[in-house]
């Protein structure tokens, strides 16, 4: 097992380095000049030379790739002469629109992305295998019509659509709770979740859709297993059987996707920060382009891919624990 | 053997709603399984001996379900009784052997976990050293090796007869009095199989269970069953002890059943026979006898063959449902190769 | 001194003002000013009512304190370094608040907000003859946040830092590098060595700690304008964090940064080190201004309409979107509330001298587009409205209505028969000949910023040419290279558009129509009259005389429309929203947006 554990590990850095590199090169790629998109209101051709040198586009693209993995060692300086910034190691760029150094950016706005996150993961969860469960339970009933309906409508609805709308409804024609913005949990525990209802409402009405069609279909199918049966024939108790036989063996795949679905979300949600006014990396990512900065943008796409890529390595590691069948040696 | 007997059903009719219409699975069968007796239901698949097995279970369930008739499994009518009296008895006086041991195990506890379940379900208070005995017990008694430390293995780690070995330790773990085996051996390599019959036949001699064994394969019958029912078309058309059924049979399709087996004793002469045609369809079950399209002692056009259902009556040794007068099947019967 | 907007010259609501402040000390008429849709005199174009926004843009009920929120749906702020501050917004706001200059404009609705004043300086500079030395002293008791004074020293650091290219990016505007006597290779302080510091130090003297001496390498008669500019301001040597000094200038001004939590919100608040005494520009009310970024557009407008809570003491930083504009102006419910005022842009066409060597043809071609249509499409009058010249309303003492040409439909459409009537006379004339050939055969290949504004209007300019017999060719650019490609291949019809530094011509004409000037495109200088409109141009950038000055730009505006350089679009406009608890809150004309420091709350 340890063995299994290791080698997926190596793979996953691996991995990581290629989606790292392919990154950097592919942003190098773009068909527009990264120092014209940098310059403001004086655009003339010698400011945009100016900005190559500034910014280091004038390198060849390996040699940049070289001091950008360099950094993440070491750190990195940037600037000139008295007026030079250092970003201390792992130093994933410098922004020179918004005058930070990346990685401070991103560990400032990964809390707010992963509050968003978990917060929604359970109750899409909750709201997606319970609701699954029931349908599935009362198959062909009005629970089961009820739920799917619920699903159906869920998975149509686009999620800028049901963010724009909870906003609107929410803070302003009917005012019940205040203007979205963000509140750190350490600060004020109350005053955090109050702002992030909406948002974790939004995620998890858009995606527990998907979860109810799943679990439905998932737990129709465990029931008319044969050891579902044997479980009866032993005079299990229903609930029981249920949970211990059903659900156990539905949850299985459900949970795997959960967990990668968990990861894209650690990415972040790039639209539902945004309507809501939530500082995290999903809205980091998109402010970055819109603004054409370049070192935000290549870090947030290696911070979406390593949470892709870990999670993807969890979830194999994890599949080993969770069904005993697939168990090596 | 007791005057009362620790089965009797009487009159089990089961059918199935389904879009393509009414399917009659089990159509008035009646039987006793008396305390310590092996009896057998061969029949061919679709004859309804699975339902009836899942019948006297109550594991038939649904809203497209009904079930008429009674069960009477020592003296209480199982039809009559609630849900949850029904799961009490559920592993306790009645117990299940499945076709396929893999699928019949859940892949996600150990197999120790499972046997101890099965004795937990029904001794809730039973303390953790008390049902670890138990399990270890259990699973020596059906033959697993090292049961101490292989109960934390999973389904999966063992081979088809072990699996199928803890499958009977799980349905012999609170003594029921009634073992119903549903295709025991199916699923297994023939050598295999002889181990199991074995094992069945010893822990009944051992322990005084009632086992109803459902199989399609009249080699099993013969080895380990005292009595047969012989089922067609989701009715009982011949039982009799399995001396009669194999030396005497009394119905035609009995009769086509032994034909297409090929006994060790006609070394070499003749061929297997088949039955023509195929089983009938449960939900157009034809008129009158069901096996009347495929009875070569059909009495015709205009005959109760094609109109009435027979019904079970005495012929010698055995009862069978034909229309036949007795002394022109023993007849005919004789006539045919044997 | 390049300053351009790469997008279609009529912007839709909601765009930020990107001139920077300038202005004159006598105030003028802006010209007729009647409601839109009214007819006038064909060859008067129609001006409109500024709605100035009511009770909002006075003193009525003010207390003093409170808090003033800004909402906003960018990020943040693009800079705070005074230094690299280029948008009219951000110089309203950091100029009202936290950056003094050595001069600035009086804070004061409408043309009275136009005149210079001094602010850090004893008064608006004295000029040498020439107007090549320039010399200001500082007042008493001006300092920065922490107490220390503000001295030349300051002034002299501040402004060198311009050089700084590697820090500044050359975000701010670099007129200190155009204008002002330092070597060539000056790197910014830096990297500078000591001798480069010394010969910086003669381009930008302090003869005392009190007293600056600016050296001009030219003549430029409104130089104490230009200092008007943040980039002119003080920063201390000691402060100074290099890139991250946007993010937290030192202040000395009557606010001062509290705290600025990057993408959320920036706090100013009351800088106690201010004194009233020291600074006769600003009046300051508010204790506190939260500058809130991140907000979802969409929700903005609603939140200001609704006007609840919090919002009741908010201004917003870009204006409204279109789609708020119909409920907003509909009726008098947010008369006093709403503004709807120039934002400082001027659209146009350039036309290629070189290859529409044609004045008939040129008048054709303006008197046959039928603007009225293509302002319709963008997003109707609110847009806009069409420009008499190449100077902006807000430019108040150089502003004048042309005399428009003959024929030119005063509502905007196109006059057809007068076009194909000129069309005719240039048929005839054998000096038209190439042009005119070139205009109704091969046709006339007009380069534009490629937008989807573009691709609703430009079959309306194809088809208003095409009526009278003229062919046009689109030819879309990306944004971003549109200049680049203006200056190495130009069209026949070039569409620029334009906003002044400061408040003053001397940011108009000269870079639009002067070769190498920073924005001229056409090809004029192949005109004969060409060497005449220079020489008339050079006079007027060195007369010193204010009211003098302003005549001449009046009047070369008037001969550049007669002359059809460059066919004048539309005087871009902007509508706003503010809170109803929002007292003087105006259209601060040389910057397009609210002097913020001088805002107040009613109770």
């Amino acid at each position: 097992m340890l063995y299994f554990i290791l080698r997926r590990a190596v793979f996953a850095v691996v991995l990581l380095l290629a989606v790292s590199l392919c990154t950097y090169v592919l942003f190098s790629a773009l068909p527009s000049d990264p120092a014209a998109l940098t310059c403001g209101k004086n655009c003339t051709t010698e400011v945009i030379e100016r900005n190559r040198v500034r910014l280091g586009y004038d390198k060849p693209i390996l040699e940049q790739y070289g001091l950008f993995m360099e950094g993440i060692v070491k750190g990195r300086t940037y600037g000139p002469g008295e007026a030079a910034v250092h970003c201390p190691a792992p130093a994933l760029g410098y922004s020179f629109k918004r005058h930070q150094c990346v990685t401070a950016l991103i560990s400032r706005s990964l809390p707010v992305t992963i509050s968003v996150s978990v917060g929604a993961f359970v109750l899409w969860m909750l709201l997606g295998v319970g609701l699954g469960v029931l349908a599935a339970l009362k198959r062909g009933r009005w629970q089961d019509r009820v739920a799917t309906g619920f699903s159906v409508i869920g998975i149509s609805l686009p999620t800028f659509f049901v963010a724009l709308l909870a906003v609107l409804i929410f803070t302003v024609w009917w005012p019940v709770l205040d203007f979205p913005s963000y509140t750190g949990i350490l600060a004020n525990p109350w005053k955090w979740a109050k702002a992030l209802v909406l948002p974790w409402s939004t995620l998890a009405v858009v995606s527990a859709s998907t979860y109810v069609r799943m679990t439905r279909n998932g737990v129709i199918e465990v029931m008319s297993e044969e050891f579902v049966r044997l479980g009866l024939a032993k005079g299990v108790r229903r609930p029981v059987l249920i949970v211990k036989y059903v659900l156990r063996a539905a949850l299985v795949p459900i949970v795997t996707i959960a967990g990668l679905d968990f990861a894209a979300l650690l990415g972040g949600a790039v639209i539902t920060e945004s309507v809501f006014n939530l500082p995290g990396v999903g809205k980091l990512a998109i402010e970055a382009v819109v603004d054409s900065d370049l070192p935000v943008l290549v870090a947030t796409t290696l911070v979406a891919a390593a949470f892709i890529v870990l999670a993807n390595a969890v979830v194999d590691v994890c599949y080993g624990f969770l069904d005993p069948r697939v168990r090596e040696g | 053997m007791t005057d009362t007997p620790l089965l009797r059903v009487s009159d089990l009719c089961v059918s199935f709603r389904t879009p393509d219409g009414v399917v009659r699975a089990v159509d008035s069968v009646s039987f006793d399984v008396h305390a310590g007796e092996t009896v057998g239901i061969v029949g061919e698949s679709g004859s309804g001996k699975s339902v009836t097995a899942n019948a006297l279970m109550r594991l038939n369930f649904g809203a497209q379900v009904s079930t008429t008739g009674s069960i009477l499994l020592d003296g209480v009518d199982l039809g009559s009784l609630s849900e949850e009296e029904m799961r009490l008895r559920r592993g306790r006086d009645i117990a299940m052997v499945f076709q396929d041991p893999l699928s019949a195990l859940n892949p996600f506890y150990s197999v120790g976990d499972q046997v101890a379940e099965a004795y937990r379900v029904h001794h809730p208070k039973a303390r953790r050293p008390e049902v670890r005995d138990v399990v270890v017990e259990s699973l020596g008694r059906v033959g697993i090796p090292e049961p101490i430390k292989r109960m934390q293995s999973f389904p999966h780690e063992f081979s088809g007869g072990m699996r199928q070995r803890i499958v009977i330790a799980m349905a012999l773990v609170n003594s029921p009095r009634l073992l119903i085996a549903d295709e025991p051996t199916t699923a297994l390599d023939v050598t295999v199989q002889a181990q199991i019959l074995e094992l069945i036949q010893r822990i009944q001699q051992e322990s005084g269970t009632a086992v109803l064994l459902i199989t399609h394969d009249l080699g099993v019958i013969a080895e380990t069953t005292e009595r047969v029912i012989v089922m067609y078309g989701g009715r009982v058309v011949e039982e009799a002890s399995v001396e009669s059924v194999f030396e005497q049979p009394t119905h035609p399709y009995t009769l086509g059943l032994l034909g297409s087996v090929r006994s060790l004793d006609l070394a070499g002469r003749g061929s297997l026979r088949a039955i023509p045609g195929s089983p009938p369809s449960l939900i157009h079950l034809p008129t009158g006898c069901a096996f009347r399209p495929r009875c070569r002692f059909e009495l015709g056009e205009g005959s109760p063959c094609g109109t009435t259902v027979p019904t079970l009556s005495v012929a010698g040794h055995s009862r069978s449902a034909c229309h036949l007068d007795v002394t022109e099947r023993e007849r005919l019967i004789a006539g045919v190769d044997g | 001194m390049k300053k351009h907007s790469a997008a279609l010259g009529v912007l839709v609501g909601g765009a930020i003002a990107l001139a920077a402040c300038g202005g004159t000390s006598k105030s003028s008429d802006v010209g007729t000013t009647t409601t839109v849709g009214s007819a006038s005199d064909s060859g008067h174009v129609l001006a409109f009512a500024e709605e100035t926004g009511g009770v909002s843009a006075t003193n009525e009920g003010i207390v003093e304190g409170g808090t003033l929120n800004i909402l906003d749906y960018n990020s943040g702020a693009s800079n705070l370094d005074p230094q690299r501050i280029y948008t009219g917004a951000d110089l309203a706001l950091l100029g009202s608040t936290v950056l003094r200059t050595l001069t600035s404009y009086k804070m004061a609705p409408g043309k009275d907000g136009t005149s210079l004043v001094a602010d850090l300086a004893t008064d608006t500079g004295t000029a040498s003859a020439d107007a090549k030395t320039w010399t200001f002293t500082l007042r008493d008791g001006i300092t920065f946040e922490d107490g220390s004074p503000i001295t030349c020293a300051d002034i002299q650091y501040g402004v060198s830092r311009t050089w700084a290219h590697d820090v500044t990016a050359d975000d701010g505007p670099l007129y200190a590098t155009q204008y002002l006597d330092v070597p060539e290779d000056y790197p910014g302080p830096f990297t500078a060595t000591a001798e480069q510091e010394a010969a910086f130090s003669k381009g930008v003297e302090c003869r005392d700690p009190k007293t600056i001496v600016f050296h001009l390498k030219l003549s430029v008669s409104d130089f104490n304008y230009t200092v008007s500019l943040l980039a002119f301001g003080p920063v201390p040597k000691a402060a100074d964090t290099g890139d991250k000094y946007t993010l937290r200038p030192m202040s000395s001004g009557p606010f001062k940064i509290e705290t600025y939590d990057e993408g959320k919100a920036l706090v100013m608040v009351r800088n106690d080190k201010w004194s009233q005494a020291s600074d006769p520009v600003r009046t300051p009310h508010l204790d506190r201004i939260v500058w809130h970024f991140g907000l979802a557009e969409a929700i903005i407008d609603e939140r200001m309409i609704a006007d609840q809570g919090d919002d009741q003491a908010a201004i917003t930083y870009a204006g409204l979107a279109s789609q708020s504009l119909q409920t907003v102006f509909s009726g008098d419910q947010y008369a006093d509330r709403r503004t709807d005022g120039y934002n400082g842009f001027v659209s146009y066409t350039i036309m290629n001298l070189k290859t529409v060597n044609c004045l008939a043809i040129r008048k054709a071609i303006w008197l046959a587009i039928d603007r009225e249509a293509i302002r319709t499409a963008v997003g109707g009058p609110f847009t806009g409205t069409f420009a008499s010249g190449f100077i902006n309303p807000r430019l108040a003492v150089d502003f004048a209505e042309a005399t428009l040409p003959e024929g030119l439909n005063a509502d905007g459409t196109a006059n057809t028969e007068a076009a194909k009537a000129l069309m005719a006379q240039a048929k005839d004339d054998p000096k038209c000949a190439s042009a005119y050939k070139l205009a109704t055969e091969t046709g006339l290949r007009f380069d534009h910023g490629a937008s989807e504004a573009w691709t609703k209007v430009i079959s309306i300019w194809i088809d208003s040419l095409k009526a009278v017999g003229i062919k046009l060719i689109d030819n879309p650019i990306e944004p971003k290279d549109l200049f680049a490609a203006f200056s190495s291949n130009p069209g026949d019809m070039m569409r620029g558009g334009w906003a002044p530094d400061w408040n003053n011509a001397s940011t108009v004409i000269p870079p639009l129509f002067i070769k190498d000037g920073g924005s001229a495109y056409g090809n004029f200088w192949d005109d004969p009259d060409y060497p005449g409109f220079v020489e008339r141009v050079n006079a007027a950038l060195v007369e010193v005389d204010r009211a003098k000055q302003a005549s001449m730009w009046k009047a070369l505006n008037q001969w550049l429309v007669d002359q059809v350089w460059s066919i004048p679009g539309s005087y871009t406009r902007a509508q706003f929203l503010v809170g109803s608890k929002v007292r003087n809150a105006y259209n601060w004309y040389p910057c397009g947006w609210y002097a913020v420091g001088n805002i107040g709350l009613a109770a």
